[in-house]
C-alpha cells in the first residue's frame, strides 16, 4: 500500500466520520478505478429487509398455540409380533427423543473378551446397510436438526436421538440401521480400537476418578462377575476384540425380546407403523435363514453380592491450574437392593439424607447443604474434599457406595469416618431430615423429568425391566409413604452385608478391610457420634 | 387445533391420510406446539412474563437491566459483589434460615451477572412459586448487606478471580472486551479490579441498588408450572413496594476501537486468540444473518476426529490440516453494539495458518458462500436453538433475556420463518457490511510470537479481486 493511497483511504475515514456513522462509513477501495472499472456498489447500511428483533415480523400466518396440559402424559405401549415393545408418549415442543434400550452392558460379556460394549458405544451411530457411511447418516439427520448419542450403563445399552417430530421416520430408521443393521467394517473396528485405547490413555491422566472407581466397587462387590465386570475395556483386551466377537454378541444380546424403542413427543400409532417397518420387516446383518431355530445363548447368572475390598497404589493426576493437593479416594460400597425390590423407594430416600458433594460447589442454596454427609463429615473434617453418597440399583440386585477422597495422609481417618457415618445409619432419623430427604427426592425426581431425553430414558428402562411405565406420580405417593422406620430397616438391612471397599491413589495409610468392617457395625446402645470426637482437630 | 387432529386420527386407521391433513391446515394456520409466553406490566413497571406448560415444576426468576456495563471505572465490580451477597441474608432472614428454608422445598437458588445483566432465579416445585417468588422478592429488596458478609465475600471473589484467571477463555474474552471497547464501560471486567473489590463498601452496594433495581428494569419470568394470573398477584403482593426514584440511567454508548492485545507467555504450550469485529445489538435484524454465518463457520475440537461431512469447512480444514486444537465462533450481543468472531486454541507454529484459513473463510462468506451451505447453516442453527428449550430452567432463561433484550418474547414460529427468510445473498451483504474491510480486534495469550502481525490480520480482511 502506498503512501498515496494510505492518505487517501484516512481521509476518507475522516470524512465520512464528519458525517455520522450511518451513512456509508468507508469509501469503496478503488484501486481499479484508474482502469476505468467501477467497484462493486457495497450497501453497509440496512441489508436485511425485517423489521428490528424487538417487533414482530409482518405477514405472519395466524398460529395455534398448545395449551393442553400434562393430562396427557400417558404412556402407551405395543408389544409387536417378533416381541419387540414399542412405548412412546406425547410431550410439549418441537421436538422428539427417539431411541432404542437394550438390555445389554458389561454384566453379560463373561463368555466374551471382556470390553466388547465400551467397543459398541464407539462404533454406535457409524456405517450401516443402507448409509454407506457414519458421514451420509449423519447428514440425513442434521435434515431433521437431529442430534444422536450412545450411552450404556452395566447392564443397559441406549442408543437415542432428538430431532425434529417431523422428521420422525427418518430418525426410527436411523435407530433401526445402527442398531440392526450395522456394517461394523475392519477400518471402523480399527478407529475403535483407537478411541478406546485414546480413551483409556487419558483416563489415566485426568484428575476425575468416579469411572475407575466405579469399575473397582463393583468388582469388589460382584467379585468380578457379573455385575463385577468392568465397563471399560481391559487394556489387554483392546486388540483381542474382532468384528467377529462383535458380532457374536450382537446376534445373542440385540434380539427383540431385549430391545424396547421408546419415543417421547410422537403420536403412538404412526410410531409404532415405523418401527414395524424398519425393525420387524427389515431383518438384521445376523439374521441368516435358520435364524428360526436360533436359540440366544445369554449369561443369566443372578449377580451374587460377595463384598470384599480393590485398591490400587497409585499417583492420582492433579487438577491442573488449582491449588487442591493430591488426593486418595475411598469408596465403601454396601449391597443394596433391586429397582423392583419394595425396599428400592426407601433406599433412595437414604440416599438422599446421606447426600454429599464436594467440599467446594458453586450455585446458591439448594444443593443438599443439610445432607449428612456435609453436616456430619464435610463440615467437621476440613480435610476431606469429597463424600458423596451414590445408590446403583439393578434388576437383581443394588449397591449403595459413600465416595470420599481426602489427601493421602489423611486417608485412614477419612475411611474410618466414612465406615462410621455408614454405620450410623441404622441410628435415629430425625423427622426434619427425613421430611427435607423426601421432598428433596421427589423435586429431583421431577426436575430431572423435565428434560426430554430423560423421559425417554426413563420410559425405555421401565417398559424394558416392567412392560409397562409407571407416572411420576406413582413414585411421588410412594416417596410420601417412607417413614423413618423404614430407613432404619433397610439401613440394618444393607448393613448386615459384608462391605465392599475400593481404594485408588497413595494408600501407604489404608486401614484394613477387617478394620473398616468392625467401624461399620456399631453397638447399638452406645452413644452414636460421640466416637467421632476423636479425630476432631 | 390439535383436538381436531386428535380426532381425526382416531376415526382413520390410515396414518398417512391424517397426515396428509394436518399439513393442509398448516398451510393457513401454523400449528406451533408450545404454550404462548404471556406478558403482563405491573403499575411500577414490572414485567411479568410466562409460558406456563402446566409441568409439576418450575423456574421462576427475576432478570435485571444492570451489569457491569452500567459501573464507572470507580465502583467497578458492584453488580458482581451484590450477587455474592444476595444469598447471605435479608432482614427478614438470617443466611442459615434462608438456606434452610431453600433446602426443605427441595428447589434451588441462583444468581449470575453478566455484562448488561443481572439474573436471581429459583426452581421449585409448582405448588412453591409462589414462597419462591416470596424469597427472590426478599433478597433484592432487604439484602442485609452485613458488614462482616461483606468482608468474608471479598476473600472469596478474590479467590474467584484466580480461578477466572486459569480459564483462559475467560481471560481472553476479558482482553478482547478491553480492547475492543476501550475507555468505555464495556472493556471493563465483571469482577472488577482487584483494588476495587478491596474497597467495595456497604454505601457503594446500597447505592447501586438504589439506582438500578428499578422495577422498571425487572422482569419476573416464569416457566413450567406457573399461571400467568396467579404470577402477576404475586408480583404485586410482593414487588408492590418498588418504585422507580431514578428516570433515566444514563447508558452511554460504548465506542468500538480495532486494535488488539497480545499477552506473550512462551512457557505455555498453547496460544489462545480471538479475532473478532463489530456485530449488531440484540435488536438488530442483521443479527440472524450474522448467527448463520455463525453457524457457517462453526465449532470443532480435536476430539471430534476427521468430520470430513461437519458443515464447518474451517472445521475440515482444521482437521485435515491439524491447524488448531479447537475453535468456536461466536456473536456476543449488547444493547447498541456486539462482538463477531472466532475464538481458538493453537501450538505456535500453526498460528498463522490458522488465521489465514479464518480470514478466507470470513472473506467467502462476503462473497462467494453457496445455497446449499446457507441451507444447511440455516438447518443447524434452528436445531441448536430450539433444541436447548428442554426443561423450565432454559426455557425461563430465554424469556428472562429476551424480555429484556427485545423488551417481548420473539414466538417460536416468527424466529423459525426470521431464519428462513435468510438468503445468499442476505448472508453476504450482511457479511460484507459488517467483516469486509472492517478493523478487527485480537486478543491473545500464550506463545504468541508466531500469530500473524496486526497489519497482516488487517490487510485480510478484503480482497484485491471480486
Amino acid at each position: 500500500m502506498s503512501h498515496v493511497t494510505d492518505m487517501k483511504y484516512l481521509f476518507n475515514r475522516l470524512f465520512s466520520m464528519k458525517n455520522g456513522f450511518n451513512a456509508h462509513k468507508y469509501a469503496v477501495r478503488s484501486y481499479s478505478k484508474d482502469i476505468g472499472k467501477s467497484a462493486p456498489i457495497v450497501n453497509r447500511g440496512k441489508v436485511t429487509p425485517l423489521p428490528p428483533l424487538s417487533e414482530p415480523m409482518p405477514d405472519l400466518p395466524p398460529v395455534v398455540y398448545s395449551t393442553s396440559k400434562s393430562e396427557d402424559v400417558v404412556t402407551e405401549v405395543t408389544v409387536l409380533s417378533n416381541g419387540l415393545r414399542v412405548a412412546s408418549e406425547k410431550k410439549f415442543g418441537q421436538f422428539c427423543t427417539a431411541g432404542v434400550v437394550i438390555d445389554s452392558g458389561p454384566r453379560y460379556e463373561v463368555a466374551y473378551p471382556n470390553g466388547i460394549c465400551h467397543f459398541l458405544e464407539k462404533l454406535s451411530f457409524g456405517a450401516t446397510h443402507k448409509y454407506a457411511t457414519r458421514d451420509v447418516m449423519l447428514k440425513e439427520l442434521e435434515r431433521h436438526g437431529g442430534i444422536c448419542d450412545c450411552q450404556g450403563s452395566r447392564d443397559t445399552t441406549v442408543y437415542a436421538t432428538s430431532a425434529d417430530s417431523k422428521g420422525l421416520e427418518a430418525v426410527t430408521q436411523v435407530l433401526a440401521e445402527v442398531t440392526l443393521r450395522p456394517q461394523l467394517s475392519e477400518e471402523e473396528i480399527e478407529s475403535a480400537r483407537q478411541a478406546v485405547a485414546f480413551e483409556l490413555e487419558t483416563l489415566s491422566m485426568r484428575p476425575e476418578q468416579e469411572t475407575i472407581l466405579m469399575d473397582m466397587i463393583h468388582g469388589a462387590a460382584y467379585k468380578k462377575n457379573t455385575l463385577g465386570l468392568p465397563k471399560i475395556c481391559p487394556i489387554e483386551n483392546v486388540h483381542k476384540i474382532n468384528r467377529n466377537i462383535i458380532l457374536n454378541y450382537l446376534k445373542n444380546h440385540y434380539t427383540p425380546d431385549r430391545m424396547v424403542v421408546a419415543a417421547v413427543g410422537v403420536d403412538h400409532e404412526p410410531f409404532v407403523e415405523f418401527v414395524q417397518k424398519y425393525f420387524v420387516d427389515m431383518k438384521p446383518t445376523w439374521h441368516t435363514p435358520d435364524s428360526s431355530t436360533f436359540t440366544p445363548a445369554v449369561d443369566k447368572s443372578i449377580a451374587q453380592y460377595t463384598g470384599g475390598m480393590e485398591q490400587e497404589d497409585c499417583e492420582i493426576p492433579l487438577y491442573p491450574g488449582s491449588d487442591l493437593p493430591e488426593l486418595s479416594h475411598v469408596v465403601i460400597g454396601l449391597e443394596s437392593c433391586s429397582h423392583g425390590d419394595p425396599d428400592f423407594v426407601a433406599t433412595c430416600v437414604l440416599n438422599m439424607m446421606m447426600g454429599g458433594g464436594g467440599s467446594f460447589s458453586a450455585g446458591g442454596p439448594g444443593k443438599g447443604m443439610y445432607t449428612r454427609l456435609y453436616t456430619n463429615v464435610l463440615n467437621r473434617y476440613h480435610w476431606m474434599f469429597n463424600a458423596t453418597a451414590y445408590n446403583h440399583a439393578y434388576g437383581d440386585t443394588g449397591l449403595f457406595c459413600v465416595h470420599a477422597a481426602s489427601p493421602p495422609a489423611r486417608i485412614y481417618d477419612t475411611t474410618i469416618v466414612i465406615a462410621r457415618e455408614l454405620g450410623n445409619m441404622i441410628g435415629k432419623v430425625g423427622e426434619m431430615e427425613l421430611r427435607r430427604a423426601k421432598t428433596q427426592l421427589q423435586s429431583m425426581l421431577l426436575m430431572n423429568l423435565e428434560a426430554r431425553p430423560v423421559v425417554f430414558e426413563d420410559v425405555g428402562r421401565q417398559v424394558l425391566a416392567t412392560g409397562k411405565r409407571k407416572p411420576p406420580s406413582f413414585f411421588i405417593n410412594e416417596i410420601e409413604k417412607i417413614t423413618a422406620d423404614d430407613i432404619t430397616r433397610v439401613a440394618r438391612r444393607m448393613l448386615s452385608t459384608r462391605p465392599a471397599v475400593a481404594a485408588r491413589g497413595k494408600l501407604a495409610n489404608l486401614p484394613s478391610f477387617e478394620e473398616i468392617q468392625s467401624n461399620m457395625t456399631l453397638n447399638n446402645d452406645a452413644p452414636q457420634g460421640r466416637r467421632l470426637n476423636l479425630f476432631r482437630a | 387445533m390439535l383436538k381436531v387432529a386428535t380426532t381425526l386420527r382416531l376415526i382413520s386407521k390410515q396414518g398417512n391420510q391424517v397426515r396428509c391433513l394436518a399439513t393442509a391446515v398448516g398451510y393457513k394456520q401454523a400449528l406451533v406446539n408450545v404454550p404462548p409466553t404471556r406478558l403482563s406490566v405491573l403499575d411500577n413497571g414490572i414485567r411479568v412474563a410466562t409460558e406456563d406448560s402446566g409441568a409439576a415444576t418450575a423456574t421462576v426468576g427475576l432478570w435485571i437491566d444492570a451489569g457491569s456495563r452500567y459501573e464507572n471505572s470507580k465502583n467497578n465490580g458492584v453488580a458482581h459483589f451484590l450477587e455474592h451477597m444476595a444469598f447471605k441474608g435479608t432482614s427478614k432472614r438470617s443466611q442459615t434460615d434462608l438456606e434452610l428454608l431453600v433446602e426443605n422445598m427441595g428447589a434451588h437458588l441462583n444468581a449470575y451477572t453478566s455484562r448488561e445483566q443481572t439474573v436471581f432465579y429459583a426452581k421449585c416445585l409448582a405448588n412453591d412459586v409462589s414462597a419462591a417468588v416470596e424469597i427472590l422478592a426478599d433478597i433484592i429488596q432487604n439484602s442485609s448487606l452485613a458488614e462482616p458478609e461483606i468482608e468474608r465475600e471479598r476473600g472469596v471473589i478474590l479467590r474467584e478471580m484466580q480461578d477466572v484467571e486459569s480459564n483462559l477463555q475467560e481471560v481472553v474474552f476479558d482482553h478482547l472486551h478491553a480492547t475492543a471497547f476501550q475507555g468505555t464501560p464495556l472493556g471493563q471486567t465483571i469482577l472488577g479490579p482487584t483494588k476495587n473489590i478491596k474497597k467495595i463498601s456497604k454505601a457503594d452496594l446500597q447505592n447501586y441498588i438504589k439506582t438500578h433495581y428499578q422495577p422498571a428494569r425487572i422482569v419476573l419470568a416464569g416457566a413450567g408450572g406457573v399461571e400467568h394470573e396467579k404470577l402477576v398477584e404475586l408480583a404485586n403482593k410482593n414487588f408492590s413496594g418498588l418504585k422507580n426514584t431514578v428516570t433515566d440511567v444514563e447508558l452511554p454508548h460504548c465506542r468500538y476501537t480495532g486494535s488488539e492485545i497480545r499477552v506473550r507467555d512462551d512457557s505455555m504450550p498453547l496460544a489462545h486468540v480471538a479475532i473478532a469485529v463489530e456485530g449488531a445489538g440484540w435488536t438488530d435484524a442483521d443479527n440472524i444473518p450474522l448467527m448463520v454465518a455463525n453457524t457457517l463457520i462453526g465449532a470443532w475440537d480435536r476430539s471430534q476426529g476427521g468430520g470430513m461431512n461437519n458443515a464447518s469447512f474451517l472445521a475440515r480444514a482444521a482437521s485435515a490440516g491439524n491447524l488448531c486444537h479447537s475453535f468456536q465462533s461466536f456473536n456476543t450481543c449488547y444493547k447498541d453494539t456486539g462482538l463477531w468472531g472466532i475464538y481458538f486454541v493453537a501450538e505456535p507454529l500453526q498460528l498463522d495458518d490458522m488465521v489465514h484459513n479464518i480470514q478466507s473463510e470470513w472473506m467467502k462468506l462476503c462473497t462467494s458462500v453457496t445455497d446449499s451451505e446457507v441451507l444447511r447453516a440455516k438447518n443447524l442453527l434452528k436445531t441448536n436453538m430450539l433444541l436447548q428449550l428442554d426443561g423450565t430452567t432454559p426455557v425461563c432463561e430465554d424469556i428472562g433475556r429476551q424480555m429484556l433484550c427485545y423488551n417481548r418474547r420473539i414466538p417460536v414460529h416468527e424466529l423459525d420463518a426470521r431464519i428462513e427468510a435468510v438468503t445468499v445473498q442476505n448472508v453476504r451483504d450482511v457479511c460484507y457490511k459488517y467483516l469486509y474491510d472492517r478493523c478487527p480486534v485480537v486478543a491473545a495469550v500464550g506463545p504468541t510470537e508466531g500469530l500473524t502481525d496486526y497489519s497482516r490480520i488487517r490487510a485480510g480482511m478484503y480482497w484485491l479481486r471480486v
